[in-house]
């Protein structure tokens, strides 16, 4: 049964068409991957599903009650995770939460247990009455995720959780956010981290130009996208020569580089490696690692946009 | 109610732990009123400034508070996060509204008592329509707050127009010091300005001892200017979501 309805959703600002017709539906009980590049439409999307902005079209049912016409009955249903923590940060974790599990409908019997149990969740029973703003970035964020949680929300949307944070503090959320199906709470996930998605999501919509261009399980999508390969390959000393070079060789579809690390995506990763090799080395580079993988959402993304997601 | 009284105490215990704004609210505007106090009793002069004080410090905490408040929540994100809660767009209103409200009545019931329980001003009378004028004061300077935290974006603008309104609105409006033979425009700010209005029926009450029946005009404007710009504002925010 659906949780979430998306139907033919519209939303301009001014001549530009941020949200173009997107439909998608949302399961009780998984998590529902939302990926595309920056200026996708997903953040849009996700505001439009909150109820913070007005449709110019379409219809949001948010299990079965429209958020344009029944608000606060379709918002009751909702938590929402931003990607900056929104919390005050001159008051302790403990009066947060208070506040945001009040204006969210919980009595003050409810209140009590529902604070212990969410900082339980995000890790931070020892930290309740400490002040936000002696918090590291890290812990700010999973007490973010306990703000969205406090009401025991059937539907939690999450807006990149993870950006800019410690590996440990990631780690974390990625746990805690898997654990979430344990409480029978439905997840939306919008990133661009291609992996957070495949680890966490059991289907995935992929969006662009504020249209889903594709919607399935994590198998079905990249059945989609089986040509394609990805090819990794760690230097020492990274320049946009090299970059440049290679992105010319016949066979390689697109470039681009992470970490130092040259990512290809290419339809016959056989053969373009000795002449990435030689590319490589012919520009005074010095290779460290390759790494052949098999078609992923990556690659299909890039297949279906053109683009690459973290562009 | 009760999550509308959330929002309200939400915001002013986020307020108090700041020292800078209890300087802002308290410190400053009793330093300026025992300065005043040195002023001769005799001839109105220091109810014009004492009471010129209390008005335009009213004003500028409102009015930079209001709009200061929402700009720091829809930067920390928590405007976005309230909105999206199941709290109704009115109740969220009340919310900050109640919270303007009330910071300034705290505000200005100190200065008051400050300045008769500390300074030793001479006030014995009117105490009654001395709390419906400044309840009708605040509330039409909260709805200048509200009006225009819908249209400013920056610390900077809110800064800038809080010392304009506040500054044309006061001093040519004639709060603290009498004018003669006034212009047309300044006759025209004087009859709009709300410290105006204000400044003048509270000099009445203390100095002369009005009833409220002969405070009738500038309540009903007060409370009417504040009725129509709590409105706009109010609508203005919503439409921004």
């Amino acid at each position: 049964m659906a949780i979430l309805e998306v139907k033919d959703l519209k939303k301009a600002f001014g001549s530009r068409q941020a949200v173009n017709g997107a439909s998608f539906s949302v399961r009780e009980g998984e998590i529902f991957g939302l990926l595309g590049p920056n200026g996708a439409g997903k953040s849009t999307t996700l505001s439009l599903v909150c109820g913070l902005l007005k449709a110019n079209a379409g219809k949001i049912l948010i299990d079965g009650w429209d958020i344009a016409k029944d608000g606060v009955k379709a918002k009751n249903l909702i938590g929402i995770v931003p990607q900056e923590p929104a919390l005050y940060p001159m008051l302790s974790a403990k009066a947060n939460l208070r506040f945001w599990g009040t204006i969210n409908g919980l009595n003050s019997d409810e209140l009590e247990k529902a604070v212990n149990d969410v900082l339980k969740v995000v890790g931070l029973e020892d930290r309740a009455e400490g002040k936000i703003s002696k918090f590291s970035g890290g812990m700010k964020r999973r007490l973010n995720i306990a703000a969205g949680l406090i009401h025991n929300p059937r539907l939690l949307i999450m807006d990149e959780p993870t950006v800019g944070i410690d590996p440990q503090s990631r780690n974390h959320i990625l746990e805690t956010v898997k654990n979430l199906r344990n409480r029978d709470i439905t997840v939306i996930y919008t990133s661009h981290y291609v992996e957070e998605v495949e680890y966490l999501c059991d289907r995935v919509a992929i969006m662009d130009n504020g249209q889903i261009i594709s919607e399935g399980t994590l198998s079905e999508l990249l059945e989609q996208g089986s040509e394609y390969q990805e090819l990794t390959i760690k230097l020492n000393s990274f320049s946009e020569n090299i970059q440049s070079s290679i992105q010319t060789l016949p066979g390689v579809e697109k470039t681009f580089s992470l970490d130092e690390k040259l990512k290809i995506i290419t339809s016959n990763a056989e053969k373009i490696l000795p002449m990435a090799f030689e590319t490589i080395v012919g520009n005074g580079g010095i290779v460290s690692e390759i790494k052949i993988h098999k078609p992923n959402l990556e690659s299909l993304f890039l297949k279906l946009t053109g683009k690459a997601l973290r562009n | 109610m009760k999550k509308t009284l959330a929002i309200v105490m939400v915001g002013i215990r986020q307020m108090l732990a700041d020292p800078v704004y209890i300087m802002f609210l308290i410190g400053l505007p009793i330093l300026m009123t025992w300065v005043m106090s040195f002023l001769p009793v005799e001839g109105g002069m220091y109810e014009m400034a004492t009471l010129g004080v209390l008005v335009m410090f009213v004003a500028l905490n409102i009015i930079t508070s209001a709009g200061g408040y929402i700009l720091e929540e829809k930067q920390n994100g928590t405007w976005n996060r309230i909105l999206t809660s199941s709290t109704s767009y009115w109740n969220i209103m009340a919310g900050y509204f109640i919270k303007i409200f009330f910071m300034a009545f705290m505000q200005a019931t100190i200065l008051l008592l400050s300045s008769k329980y500390l300074f030793g001003a001479p006030w014995n009378q009117g105490y009654f329509e001395m709390i419906i004028v400044l309840i009708v004061y605040i509330f039409a300077m909260t709805g200048l707050g509200l009006f225009l935290a819908g249209f400013l974006k920056s610390q900077g603008q809110i800064q800038a127009v809080a010392m304009a309104v506040v500054m044309i609105g006061t001093m040519l409006g004639g709060v603290f010091f009498p004018i003669e033979n006034p212009s047309t425009v300044i006759r025209v700010i004087a009859s709009i300005s709300p410290q105006s209005w204000a400044a003048n029926a509270l000099k009445e009450i203390l100095t002369v001892g009005v009833s409220l029946s002969s405070l009738l005009t500038p309540l009903i404007w007060m409370g009417a200017m504040g009725m129509l710009l709590l409105i706009g504002g109010v609508v203005k925010l919503q439409m921004e979501g």
